[in-house]
């Protein structure tokens, strides 16, 4: 940070997002994105830049800040690769350069023929010649370069504002008249997807409660709002109840590279549980979850402790000497026991996420 | 009011249009700083000393609040907790060593712009002894402007301190006597963060956590009775005495905090002296909340016990998210592995393989950890050396320290830039100061203190001398100790070995730095032989040898360790009672004198009410007391008659006024404590003339006769028979007649009595309206003479 030229305004709201992730104040992946795309909207209409490499560096130097301030909401890191490529592309296009867009794209294979929404950019703006390093008016190219930029951090906004819509949208294929659909914890994802299908079927669902947070409560209760017959059953019931079930339904915190997922605590349970019962495990995630990371630490965690006061209460005196609790916001999935990500990008087996992750970022930002 | 005269009015609404359109970015722009557009600062005051010497020798040349724990200094740990409540501007009391606070301020990230945090270090004098001290200087520096949060230097916290800000704010809009908001956390009587040495029994209002009394605890001397006083049980229905709180020692004031502290020059601690003495008083009339910190963790680092076990709690993330792994309040970036261990990240650190690296454990940037060796549940700095076969057990050991091949460490702090060399052995509790050099093949006995000897590297002190002479002299006095003690610390040595336990003479068990109550500070001392905490263990020999001088505690019941609080209201009768007798007797030796050498009546008042004072004994009592000795001095004329009357008159007259002058007037009671003496003296003979004298004398007036005749005490009702009550009914019966002559008066004015001569003349007299005190003060032990029951002469 020190080395850019920026006003100390500028430094001021990155520093305020930092202590906000440092502290946990912020949480969950779309929150996290949507306030650091406002971030990085800031950054780059206050930046001064002359050519495409300076405002790359600006924002990657922002962007390595923030994931080092919490490297554990992943979707932080990939808000900012999604913007520098956007930025690249637009810079292409503006250059008269088209961009080096493959012919084949997974998306198009797996949806036939619907478009990707960022997939073509309008041509009929006339364009001004870029002039990168201009000497007498250094400010040119940014000047030309802005608007662009902005309109195409307007759009990674868009879809994170219209993410539930547009995975919701095909909930009807996925969830058929009569089912019994088992899920896990709170996911805003999920609950709009199950809501939408509410409209068209008639089918029960099964919540787990998700001890020790409990998000399974709340979905519990958000779904029978919405008219949904539903159960609230324990954690423990999971596996006793799958030969009932004809689906599970989660949410992700984070898709990895490999097609395994970070999914909140239990998820690791259900899913090995339907394995064995051979149901088939849906996740649904927006595409800001895509992760060009592996989980190379743990087995089955995702190496995110939260305090154990939700496990053991402090005031157990003797026992908190005695008792070391473990626990974990997030499972690690593998992608064995994945069968399909819905995103709003289209549906995917977990076996073809890699590419997907190829199509979204560039390949130079994985390493911050 | 016309701001712009030169202006129609229509030019001034363009105007302000113009200017309305030229703030509105602005305002959007202040967007950005989210923190600064509240309306009203937060402020908070850290006391950044700790006013005590429990870290010796680790705090002889820094102050503690700059002792790293989990590798970050104590300091950055409570602004980090005060930056999670949304603080904006941090006053930081610094007292012992300042320039080093200053310095860490200034190079902290706190004071990088962006931080949203103002820290303003202020250096207090020397002179500041206590916590006490360091508010009066906040009062006379003007430092705070409204409510702000009071925490300690050495705060470990992730309470959101700005809910309890709401709820005191809240509270003060409906009670503006509510000046102030303790927090305090559930944990269980006999958890380890709290501390054994120093701790209270709260007594709250179940429903509004009012805080009604608060009784501090030690270890030692220990005690086992809480007393709550009658009328908070009597005014409130519905109380939860506690003994299982945490205190974290964060205290939402108001701005009257200080001043008080400024009121009352002899407030010394927060806690003992300020909570305690406003809960007391019936002047102040103020209030003081608890906050029960349901969510959150807090707690301080007030001793070397305290250290360890928030270590712990740090590691095994009851803090969260204050945790190393993410939000290391000195920005270090720690990974976490399996089994709560933290190794720093930016992969400097060196593990060797056959190296043993056990569950919560942390180890900071640069540091070597050789073949072989094990650390346990330790914290290592940065830029440590563990050599080869190296045991560290429970212990934190701070940067830049060596320990050499095959030492072992158990529960121990060692300082900064230590060199342990090899085959050293440190046992338990022992405290290492910084640049100390041990071994070869040394052992430190358990709760050894180590420093460094000065002058062997003067060159190095020098920059420090003018600011350290205060450690420096207390170094000389532990250097003094030397000669008697020789330990081993091996051939390469450069440390001194401080003497076991402090001067020990002078010392008072009332204060909570004696000697023995250390011990339960005392890092790995259970202090199993004077601990009672398990049901049963009473006492042991050391207690029972000292009981003797502190005569309060004899009365020694066991301390509830759980939810089952169950605590007596002690009978303070007995003290009471000598007290009172004491009282007595000087007052008639005070009287004696003065009637002896003849004092005037108002030297005599000045004299009984210092007397009053300083005893603290109600009005009552000195009236009784006045009224027996001036009864005494009558003297007994056989015959009784005119020189009896004569006799009365003249003392009466004489010492009469002086009732009315000891600090309040009430002559139906002055009535009652004649009745009452009379009762059980040789004089009750003379109690109808007394009586009359002093109506004569203008002491007491007919309506005043009348009141106390009509009291059922005077009737001497709902005693026990015996002659005493007699003698009390007598004269009550001569009041009767009295008063009959006073009717028959009313009826014809002239009548002259008997008794009291002529003394219907003064009776209309401006009656005063006293308050009815029926204040029946019998002192039932007085032994009842057995005196000749005639009836009272007439």
């Amino acid at each position: 940070m020190a080395s850019d030229p920026q006003s100390a305004a500028n430094q001021r709201i990155v520093e305020d997002l930092v202590s906000r992730l440092r502290r946990r104040q912020l949480v969950g992946s779309r929150a996290t994105a949507l306030e650091t795309l406002l971030v990085l909207r800031q950054v780059v209409s206050k930046a001064r830049f002359s050519n495409i490499d300076q405002l790359v560096n600006i924002i990657r130097s922002v962007g390595r800040r923030l994931v080092d301030a919490q490297p554990k909401e992943h979707s932080v890191g990939n808000t900012v690769r999604k913007v520098l490529h956007h930025i690249r592309e637009e810079y292409h296009t503006a250059n008269e350069q088209p961009a080096v867009e493959s012919s084949f794209s997974i998306a198009k294979f797996v949806l036939q023929g619907q478009p990707r929404k960022q997939a073509t950019i309008p041509s009929s703006e006339t364009r001004v010649p870029l002039k990168e390093n201009d000497p007498d008016d250094p400010d040119s190219f940014a000047r030309v370069l802005k608007p662009v930029l902005m309109e195409a951090i307007q759009d990674v906004f868009d879809e994170l504002e219209t993410v539930y819509d547009n995975i919701s949208k095909n909930a009807k294929d996925h969830i058929h008249s009569d089912e019994i659909i088992l899920t896990l914890g709170m996911s805003k994802t999920v609950d709009f997807f199950l809501k939408a299908a509410a409209h068209y079927r008639n089918y029960t669902v099964i919540v787990a409660e998700t001890a020790p947070f409990y998000g399974g409560r709340e979905m519990a209760k958000s779904l029978s709002s919405a008219g949904i017959s539903t159960f609230l059953v324990p954690d423990s019931s999971i596996y006793a109840l799958m030969s009932r079930v004809n689906k599970v339904i989660l949410g992700a915190h984070a898709i990895l590279a490999n097609g395994g997922m970070f999914a909140t605590s239990g998820s690791l349970l259900a899913a090995t549980a339907a394995r064995s019962y051979s149901t088939p495990v849906v996740v649904c995630a927006g595409q800001f979850k895509l992760t060009p990371l592996w989980n190379l630490y743990h087995e089955y965690g995702a190496l995110d402790f939260g305090d154990p006061s939700a496990v053991l209460g402090f005031d157990e005196g003797d026992l908190v000497d005695k008792v070391d609790v473990v626990n974990p916001y997030y499972d690690y999935v593998r992608p064995e026991l994945l069968d399909v990500f819905i995103t709003n990008y289209g549906d995917h087996p977990p076996s073809s996420i890699y590419r997907l992750l190829k199509e979204t970022y560039d390949d130079e930002d994985n390493e911050l | 009011m016309n701001m712009w005269p030169w202006t129609t009015s229509s030019q001034r609404t363009c105007f302000l249009f113009l200017l309305l359109s030229l703030m509105a970015p602005k305002s959007n722009a202040g967007k950005e700083n989210l923190l600064a557009d509240e309306a009203e600062v937060l402020q908070a005051v850290i006391l950044a000393d700790s006013f005590n010497k429990r870290f010796r020798p680790l705090t002889t040349r820094k102050p503690r609040c700059l002792l790293p724990i989990c590798n970050a200094p104590l300091l950055d740990w409570t602004f980090e907790s005060l930056a999670l409540a949304g603080v904006q501007e941090i006053f930081v009391i610094c007292r012992s060593h300042p320039e080093q606070i200053k310095a860490k301020i200034a190079e902290s990230r706190w004071s990088k712009t962006g931080s949203g945090i103002k820290i303003v270090p202020i250096l207090t004098a020397k002179e500041t002894f206590s916590p006490g001290d360091a508010m009066r200087d906040i009062y006379t520096r003007g430092l705070v402007t409204g409510d702000f949060v009071l925490v300690m230097g050495d705060l470990v916290s992730n309470i959101r301190i700005d809910e309890v800000v709401k709820v005191h704010k809240e509270r003060r809009k409906t009670n503006k006597d509510a000046i102030m908001t303790m927090v305090v956390k559930e944990s269980g009587a006999n958890h380890r963060t709290r501390s054994k040495a120093d701790y209270a029994v709260f007594g709250l209002d179940s429903e509004t956590f009012e805080c009604l009394h608060y009784e501090p605890v030690m270890g030692y001397p220990p005690s086992t009775v809480a007393s709550i006083p009658r009328e908070i049980l009597s005014a409130h229905p519905d109380i939860e005495i506690r003994n299982d709180f945490i205190d974290c020692a964060i205290d939402i004031c108001s701005v009257e905090v200080p001043s008080l502290f400024q009121d009352n020059f002899d407030y010394l601690d927060i806690r003992r002296d300020f909570v305690h003495g406003v809960l007391t008083s019936d002047l102040l009339m103020k209030n003081i909340y608890c906050y029960v910190a349901k969510e959150g963790y807090a707690a301080r680092v007030q001793d070397t016990k305290s250290y360890e076990s928030i270590s712990k709690d740090i590691l095994s993330r009851w803090t969260f998210p204050l945790v190393p792994d993410n939000n290391h309040p000195a920005g270090h970036l720690y990974e976490h592995r399996r089994g709560n261990k933290y190794i720093d990240k930016d992969g400097t650190v060196i593990l060797a393989r056959t190296s043993t690296v056990g569950n919560k454990c942390l180890i900071g940037s640069s540091t070597k950890v050789s073949d072989n060796a094990q650390i346990i549940s330790s914290v290592v700095g940065q830029n440590c050396f563990i050599g080869e076969g190296a045991i560290i057990d429970n212990s934190y050991i701070f940067d830049g320290t060596t320990v050499g091949p095959g030492c072992v460490i158990e529960r121990s702090i060692i300082g900064f830039d230590v060199n342990i060399k090899e085959n050293t052995r440190i046992d338990k509790g022992s405290l290492v100061g910084d640049d100390v050099i041990i071994g070869p093949n040394a052992h430190l006995e358990a709760f050894g203190r180590l420093s460094k000897k000065r002058g062997i590297d003067a060159v190095d002190d020098e920059d420090e001398e003018d600011e350290d002479d205060y450690a420096d002299s207390e170094e000389e006095e532990v250097e003094a100790a030397q000669g008697t003690t020789t330990v081993n610390l091996g051939s390469e040595s450069n440390a001194i070995l401080w003497p076991q336990s402090a001067p020990d003479e002078d010392e008072n068990d009332e204060n909570v730095e004696n000697a023995k109550n250390q011990r339960f500070m005392r890092l790995g001392d259970n202090a199993s032989d004077l601990a009672f905490s398990d049901a049963g263990s009473e006492s042991s020999d050391e207690e029972s040898e000292s009981s003797d001088d502190d005569s309060d505690f004899d009365k020694r019941l066991e301390l509830p360790t759980s939810s089952s609080t169950s605590l007596d209201v002690p009978d303070g009768s007995s003290t009471d009672a000598i007290a009172e007798s004491e009282f007595r007797n000087e007052v008639r030796l005070s009287l004696e004198r003065a009637f002896t050498e003849g004092h005037s009546v108002d030297n005599a008042a000045v004299e009984l009410k210092t007397l009053r004072m300083a005893s603290n004994v109600p009005l009552s009592r000195v009236r009784e007391a006045v009224v027996s000795a001036i009864v005494e001095r009558i003297q007994i004329i056989d015959g009784g008659g005119v020189p009896q009357r004569q006799e009365i008159a003249h003392v009466v007259s004489r010492w009469g006024p002086l009732i009315n002058k000891i600090g309040g007037v009430d002559p139906v009671e002055t009535i009652a404590a004649l009745q009452t003496h009379c009762a059980s003296s040789k004089r009750l003979l003379l109690f109808g003339q007394i009586l009359a004298a002093l109506y004569q004398d203008d002491v007491v007036e007919e309506s005043d006769i009348r009141k106390w005749h009509r009291s059922l005490a005077s009737q001497s009702l709902g005693l026990s028979p015996g002659v005493r009550t007699d003698n009390m009914r007598k004269c009550w019966e001569i009041g009767s007649r009295m008063i009959q002559q006073f009717d028959e008066q009313d009826d014809s004015e002239d009548e002259s009595q008997e008794d009291g001569g002529d003394a219907g003349n003064s009776k209309d007299g401006n009656e005063q309206d006293e308050d009815e005190d029926e204040d029946e003060d019998e002192d039932e032990n007085s032994s009842s003479e057995d005196i000749e029951n005639s009836s009272g002469e007439d």
